[in-house]
């Protein structure tokens, strides 16, 4: 995939990333607001108060013959202007604007109007910025009464510091509400994983979607449909293979017959040792069509497969009694059987096809004389199905590759095509089963299929 | 004896005839399933070699409806699908034996044996090798010298005859034989067997013990 080096998108990160820019935008927001409304209003309150030195002033004016004069003592000014905060100044003048009391270089009030209207407005004195309170006395003159900004800078550090917190405290908040409901609401994908990882590669069910949310409900259902189509072709697999099988066993079947008939003839001795190889080749050409065919019948999906049943491994070996016993003693082999009841949940046309290859590979690699033994039980809620044979052995570098498909120790005898273990590793993977194989050259072979036993009990009774 | 041989696949069938001429029987051939079932309504036969898989109806469907006219003559199914599941449904619908294609001559000479043995009234007098069965009077003879059996050793090896080229279960062979005696035990069996050995064995039959699990009765043919 192009993208495989970039990161995979993911839905919790998409979220923060739209998330947290938008958050901080509203928090600025939140912020600017609260320093325009927190501004205005200890602009309001305090102005409010300045108003009052200012009034107070005004009404101890008293118009003399020299005009209006501040008739106030030193300390009832100090004591008026007196502020534990800011620092306070005045200044009076006349309706032609000489100064009659208090700081001279107070910048002027624009124009007043109304007489007793008061007038505020920033300004700057000593290079400090001032807030000021001007009213206009009866007789014209003006009162101006001057404040630092301190306490009103405190109000609005105070009012922001109060808001700020909280708005910050519920950003963060909302992040991380965010990326818990995202932890949330993709659970049920967690759920999904678990439950797909869990399957057999050979389980093609659909997977249930009754509980899943109506926002992953149509990717399981197209998943589903997916499945489904995989179940129709494997269906039309299994048709194909129920055909191809009857169409090449009845010819092969002729020809056998055919060169049988013949060879019961009177020919001559080379035509004979002629018909004779043919008549081998054919049989060879046989079992592996009956190998190929089985080993894709084993794969085939486990529901495609024909339902389980509960099977008594002693059942098939009974059955295989019958098959093998003869041929056995044919090649002068001991067969021998050790059979407990060993009740197992399976289909019982593999196993019996995966222990027909187990014993034809002991008859096969074990040379006249010598043994095979077929042994099947329970043991500790497991139920085993053992074959072992005196045989020619397999060397331990080829444990594992024994049960590859078309794997043959060089040099071996024999007509086999590799396929045998193949076919019983198959049928073990698809009953749960585990293989345990005990083999040096030279000295025989086991090999055991280990299965989950169920209705220990039962068996356990009948026994006794 | 009349035999119908129900097969598709000319090559096939005409092996079948040949093996069974051979055998001096008297052979029809049917290539599909309403061929055979036409000729199983006009005629009797002692056998019928029936292959499942024909062109219009098949094998199952042949034997379903033979069945239902409740004839009895033998039916042996051959088939080319995978054994185990069409047996079991092969023999439900009562099929009396059943072969997997492709198959050796010789087996399908022993099975057709076995089958005909079944209809054929019994013959009183069964050969094998140096020993002679008279089942009617049972009387049993090693190279012509008369034997005695006991009445457990007599029905001993009548199990076996019953079931040639079977192997029997020591277990099988205790339930048939728990009306010749209450206590059974498996040992007993083994006590049997090797009495009934040593009486016939030298009229060249061989009674084979499979370790572990019973007996096989080798005398095919004779």
């Amino acid at each position: 995939m192009p993208e495989e080096s970039e990161r995979a998108p993911s839905i919790r990160r998409r979220l923060l990333a739209f998330l947290v820019p938008a958050l901080l935008l509203l928090v600025g927001c939140a912020v600017v607001l609260s320093y325009v409304l927190a501004e205005r209003a200890a602009t309001t309150a305090y102005d409010r108060s300045l108003l009052d030195p200012a009034l107070d002033m005004a009404e101890n004016v008293r118009l003399g013959a020299n005009g209006p004069q501040l008739d106030m003592l030193a300390q009832e000014q100090e004591a008026l202007l007196y502020d534990h905060e800011d620092t306070l100044v005045f200044q009076i003048r006349d309706s032609a604007g000489k100064l009659i009391a208090g700081v001279p270089d107070l910048p002027l009030a624009p124009p007043l109007q109304a007489e007793q209207r008061p007038l505020f407005f920033d300004a700057v004195y000593k290079g400090k910025p001032l807030r000021v309170a001007a009213i206009r006395g009866a007789s014209g003159f003006t009162v101006q009464v001057g404040e630092t900004l301190n306490k009103r800078h405190r109000l609005v550090r105070e009012t922001l510091a109060a808001e700020f917190l909280p708005t910050v405290l519920i950003a963060l908040a909302s992040v991380a509400l965010a990326w818990t409901v995202v932890a949330h609401g993709i659970a049920p994908l967690g759920r999904l994983r678990s439950q797909l990882l869990a399957r057999s590669p050979h389980d093609l069910r659909p997977l249930d979607e009754r509980n899943a949310p109506v926002e992953i409900a149509p990717a399981i259902e197209a998943f589903n449909h997916l499945l489904c189509q995989l179940r129709d072709s494997n269906a039309v697999q299994q048709r194909f293979l129920a055909n191809a099988s009857h169409q090449l066993r009845t010819p092969l079947a002729a020809l056998q017959m055919h060169l049988e008939l013949l060879l019961r003839r009177e020919l001559p001795g080379d035509v004979h040792h002629e018909i004779e190889a043919m008549h081998i080749a054919t049989t060879r050409a046989t079992r592996l069509a009956n190998q190929l065919l089985l080993l894709a019948k084993a794969e085939v999906s486990a529901e495609q497969a024909r339902p389980k049943s509960v099977v008594n491994l002693r059942t098939l070996a009974d059955v295989a009694v019958q098959e093998w016993v003869p041929r056995a003693i044919a090649r002068e082999i001991d067969l021998g059987f050790e059979l407990a009841d060993a009740s197992i949940v399976g289909d019982p046309v593999l196993l019996a096809e995966s222990l027909n290859n187990l014993i034809d590979n002991a008859l096969r690699y074990t040379p006249p004389g010598g043994s095979a033994t077929v042994r099947c039980g329970t043991r500790l809620r497991e139920a085993f199905l053992t074959v072992e044979d005196s045989g020619s052995g397999i060397p331990e570098w080829a444990h594992q590759r024994v049960f590859e498909r078309f794997f043959r120790i060089q040099g071996t005898p024999g007509e086999g095509a590799g396929l045998g273990l193949a076919i019983v590793r198959e049928v073990a993977d698809q009953h749960a089963a585990r293989i345990v194989m005990e083999s040096t050259a030279g000295s025989g072979t086991r090999i055991v299929l280990v299965f989950s036993a169920v209705g220990v009990e039962a068996s356990r009774s009948s026994d006794a | 004896m009349r035999i119908l041989v129900v097969e598709d696949d000319p090559l096939l069938a005409t092996g079948l005839k040949r093996v069974l001429s051979c055998s001096g029987h008297a052979i029809d051939c049917a290539a599909t399933g309403l061929q055979a079932d036409n000729l199983l309504r006009g005629a009797a036969y002692e056998l019928v070699v029936l292959d499942v898989g024909l062109p219009d109806i098949d094998g199952f469907e042949v034997l379903r409806r033979f069945r239902q006219r409740r004839m009895r003559a033998n039916v042996l199914v051959l088939t080319a699908r995978d054994a185990i599941e069409d047996r079991v449904h092969g023999l439900d619908l009562g099929a009396d034996d059943y072969l997997t294609k492709p198959f050796a001559i010789a087996e399908f000479e022993a099975r057709v044996r076995a089958l005909l043995r079944r209809t054929s009234a019994p013959a009183s007098a069964l050969t094998f090798r140096g020993l002679t069965v008279d089942t009617e009077v049972k009387r049993v003879k090693v190279n012509d010298v008369p034997v005695d059996l006991t009445v457990r050793e007599w029905a001993l090896l009548e199990l076996f005859l019953a079931r040639p080229g079977r192997v029997l279960s020591k277990e099988q062979i205790a339930q048939q034989l728990v009306n010749y005696d209450d206590s059974l035990s498996l040992n007993t069996i083994e006590v049997y067997v090797s009495r009934l050995r040593s009486k016939i064995e030298a009229g060249g039959v061989k009674i084979r013990t499979v370790r572990g699990f019973g007996y096989l009765w080798e005398a095919e043919g004779a």
